[in-house]
């Protein structure tokens, strides 16, 4: 019986690991700290996962899991070394898909995505991901109006740096 | 073509540029130990609890007792000892209660609220064992200053010390110093229990304003 949920939980978790792994890029500067807090994103979502009844699809149900992990229960190791010599797979940009002004458009909008605070990229985050209003204000606990307000005000300061 | 469009096409096309795990290798995380905050609130905020108490069992502080006696103040202490371990269990009942109500599947915000309501309890609880433990030292300056100066002498084997001394200000003096050890300990004790309540809930504290900060 414990068997079958640790292999529906596993199974599941590695159809949706992408889910982890953005949150990871989007909350980390290194390798290190990338599977660190993806190990404890793990552990918080097999905890909590008796309690997932199949209401929602698992992969809505992972949202919510991991960023309440990455905002709130996570605390950085101390043993990590602080390079920032990983080069991170978010800012590897395809060249032959985009001109020169898009291409350095995306690298500027992708740093200062790494330069947000914890809500505002969370916020962000489920914005990319198509993630409606009425989800992001569920899964933060704001309502929609602040939601929208909140995120065209990340747009407008996204958009001075990319067109200063 | 809009930026914020480009961005979000460019983020979707990201899927495939993600790390990917064995089953096996999240299998293994399944079994990790978790250092969430939350884990680090529940060990910290027990050690608060007990180690206080952990004092009585020293010898030293237990001898304490035949001289409170002696002072007169037994009564008082026994007191002062019973009204400290019905309000901390109280507390503990308190802490433990909302402990359990956290729960990662709420909202973020609901989340946070949860935990730091929980470290609240045991931010009163420190302010009230700081205020007994003040107040126990006040209490035995005062009873030392009311009392009879000769009993106090032999009290405290202070013969030798006393012979300079008229009893009045030697009372004077030792309550004085009660109160100082007394006040000195007590923001001793609080600065390093306030230092450590401070670093544990700094990151939670800054992400729960902002949050609030929206609603307004």
């Amino acid at each position: 019986m414990k068997k079958d949920l640790e292999h529906k939980f596993v199974t599941e978790l590695e159809d949706n690991q992408n889910i982890v792994h953005k949150v990871c890029s989007l909350y980390t500067n290194n390798r290190d700290a990338h599977n660190d807090l993806f190990q404890e994103i793990t552990i918080q979502l097999w905890k909590a996962y008796p309690k997932f009844r199949g209401e929602s699809k698992f992969s809505t149900w992972m949202y919510r899991v991991a960023l309440n992990t990455a905002i709130t229960l996570y605390r950085k190791s101390k043993k990590q070394v602080r390079t920032q010599d990983y080069n991170d797979f978010i800012y590897k940009i395809k060249s032959d898909d985009y001109d020169e002004t898009q291409e350095q458009q995306l690298k500027l909008m992708y740093d200062a995505l790494k330069h947000l605070g914890d809500i505002d990229k969370a916020l962000v985050f489920l914005y990319l991901e198509d993630k409606d209003y009425g989800e992001i204000s569920d899964t933060l606990g704001i309502s929609e109006v602040n939601a929208r307000v909140k995120m065209n005000r990340i747009k407008k300061k996204l958009r001075t740096i990319v067109n200063p | 073509m809009d930026e914020l469009e480009l961005l979000k096409k460019d983020w979707q096309k990201k899927e495939g540029m993600m790390p990917k795990l064995s089953y096996d290798e999240i299998y293994s995380m399944i079994w990790k130990k978790s250092s969430s905050i939350v884990k680090w609130i529940f060990i910290i905020s027990i050690i608060e609890f007990i180690l206080p108490h952990l004092l009585y069992l020293l010898p030293s502080v237990r001898e304490d007792m035949g001289f409170y006696e002696q002072l007169g103040v037994k009564n008082l202490m026994i007191g002062i000892s019973v009204f400290n371990y019905i309000v901390v269990f109280y507390f503990i009942f308190q802490f433990y209660k909302r402990y359990r109500e956290i729960s990662v599947l709420e909202n973020a915000r609901d989340l946070m609220r949860r935990i730091i309501r929980t470290r609240r309890t045991v931010k009163h609880y420190i302010i009230f064992a700081l205020s007994l433990f003040l107040f126990s030292f006040l209490a035995i300056a005062s009873v030392i200053y009311f009392s009879d100066g000769e009993h106090l002498i032999t009290v405290l084997n202070l013969d030798d010390e006393a012979k300079d001394l008229s009893p009045g200000r030697l009372k004077a003096l030792i309550s004085f110093v009660f109160i100082i050890v007394g006040i000195l300990f007590t923001a001793l004790i609080g600065l390093i229990y306030f230092l450590i309540y401070g670093l544990l809930i700094r990151k939670l504290g800054r992400n729960y304003n902002e949050l609030k900060r929206l609603e307004i």
